[in-house]
């Protein structure tokens, strides 16, 4: 399982990650993502791995949820 | 900046021991504490669990935890972050220029049982730079110990910030979340805490646990301080036992009857006295100012004070100055935007700004209901006399 993660001091709300990823990632008023704060299922990894290549900002991850 | 305010006590005088005749040299030092003794780095992971230490900065981290955090060998630094960039809070530069070399035990102390090289000081203010340069050259502490002025911001005195402007970047946060334990200074491990808990554990190491139990809490001993300000007759920086109630603290300052603000500008307003519970911060409004007109200056405050690294933030807290100003004026919209706009903000950010920014206006709106419908209905008829001090002035 896994998670996405955003680094907010590199997004600039370009807004690739919504569109790539519909379901796990909306967009607020100023154009930046909202995660919907669940775990990324194994069937959305593909599309999910895809957003992150995507952003232009290089501000998403998907890290291996590890609880510490 | 306002100059140091009267320091009182409330039962045991120990961190603020003598300070009532004024700056604590070496040799005053000594006399009123005694001389620190050698420990080792199980003896502190022992006291620190022992009596529940938790960190003082605000996160109230427990230091037992953030010791064993550390590896076995190899830590780089001991950080005293002494930013204290909350602007109601005095008790970390009081510390600094009246205390320091209870503060400098408590950090070489620890960095020598941590085989820890370095000792870093990061402080915002020169008044409390130059009480610690004078101290350290009062010691013979054969380690490297620096002083740095890092620049006086809100999320300037955030931990990683701080780590980040000591290696001479930007005083902001970084994207990723690292621990100082593990990534710290220059990338090695870093114990880091805030002023006050490096007095505590100088404290704690002289007392031994039992002695530090002697007062507060059976489940968190001891003493803190508090800066009580507002509408009080004595404003000031108080050494409490804890578990203190605030109702106690309120009558000993003087406090207005009206509404009291817990843990500054990244904290809550009360509807009701609760327990402290760890929040440094008191002040109380009074009643004879208009609390959204306060509310709305901080908001225009804390909305300068971001780093402008995370758009949540930027865009976030501009709006929610829009938002108040709107709802000031009556403006029913403002007050349905600013509901919406506190829900988009928190955990959105590099840091905790933006988040104690909306708990603080959060918890503003639902204290301040009635003060909202006066508002919408016309006004509250106060005037807005700046009993919340905004740095820098009102833009």
């Amino acid at each position: 399982m896994s998670r996405l993660e955003i680094d907010w001091t590199r997004c600039d709300g370009h807004g690739l990650c919504a569109t790539l990823l519909g379901a796990a990632v909306e967009l607020d008023e100023w154009g930046y993502p909202v995660l919907r704060g669940r775990e990324i299922t194994a069937g959305e990894g593909p599309d999910a791995r895809r957003a992150v290549l995507a952003c232009p900002a290089l501000a998403l991850r998907l890290s291996r949820s590890v609880n510490r | 900046m306002k100059t140091l305010l009267a320091t009182s006590v409330i039962g045991d005088a120990r961190l603020l021991a003598g300070v009532e005749r004024g700056r604590l040299d070496r040799q005053n030092h000594l006399w009123t504490h005694g001389a620190p003794p050698d420990l080792t780095r199980a003896n502190y992971q022992q006291l620190c669990e022992a009596v529940g230490l938790k960190g003082r900065g605000g996160a109230a981290f427990p230091v037992a935890r953030k010791l064993a955090d550390l590896p076995d060998r190899g830590v780089e630094a001991v950080v005293v972050n002494g930013s204290e960039s909350e602007p109601l809070s005095r008790k970390d530069r009081l510390l600094l220029s009246l205390a320091p070399h209870l503060v400098l035990d408590g950090a070489t102390g620890l960095a020598r049982a941590l085989g820890a090289p370095h000792v870093l000081i990061a402080v915002h203010d020169a008044e409390s730079a130059q009480s610690m340069r004078e101290a350290i050259l009062e010691r013979d502490d054969r380690l490297a110990i620096e002083v740095t002025e890092t620049p006086d911001r809100f999320v300037a005195g955030e931990a990683r910030a701080v780590l980040s402007a000591l290696e001479g970047g930007p005083a902001v946060p970084p994207g990723r979340k690292v621990l100082p334990t593990r990534q710290g200074y220059h990338r090695r491990p870093t114990f880091l805490s805030n002023v006050e808990t490096f007095a505590q554990l100088a404290v704690l190491a002289r007392l031994g646990a039992r002695g530090f139990s002697a007062t507060g809490l059976s489940t968190a001993p001891g003493t803190q301080l508090l800066t009580v300000d507002g509408a009080v007759q004595r404003p000031g920086v108080i050494e409490t036992p804890t578990g203190i109630p605030l109702d106690t603290v309120l009558q000993f300052a003087g406090a207005e009857p009206g509404p009291v603000l817990l843990g500054g500008y990244h904290g809550r307003w009360l509807s009701q006295p609760v327990p402290l519970d760890g929040a440094s911060i008191v002040v109380a409004l009074g009643s004879a100012t208009c609390p959204l007109g306060e509310v709305y200056q901080v908001a225009q405050w804390l909305s300068a004070q971001s780093a402008g690294q995370c758009g949540p933030c930027v865009f976030g807290l501009a709006s929610l100055v829009d938002d108040f100003a709107r709802l000031l004026h009556g403006d029913v919209n403002g007050w349905y935007d600013a509901q919406r706009h506190l829900g988009l903000i928190p955990g959105r950010g590099a840091c905790a700004h933006p988040d104690g920014a909306a708990r603080f206006l959060t918890s503003a709106l639902q204290v301040f209901d009635d003060d909202v419908r006066r508002h919408l209905g016309g006004g509250c008829g106060r005037p807005v006399l700046g009993v919340l001090p905004v740095p820098g002035g009102v833009a």
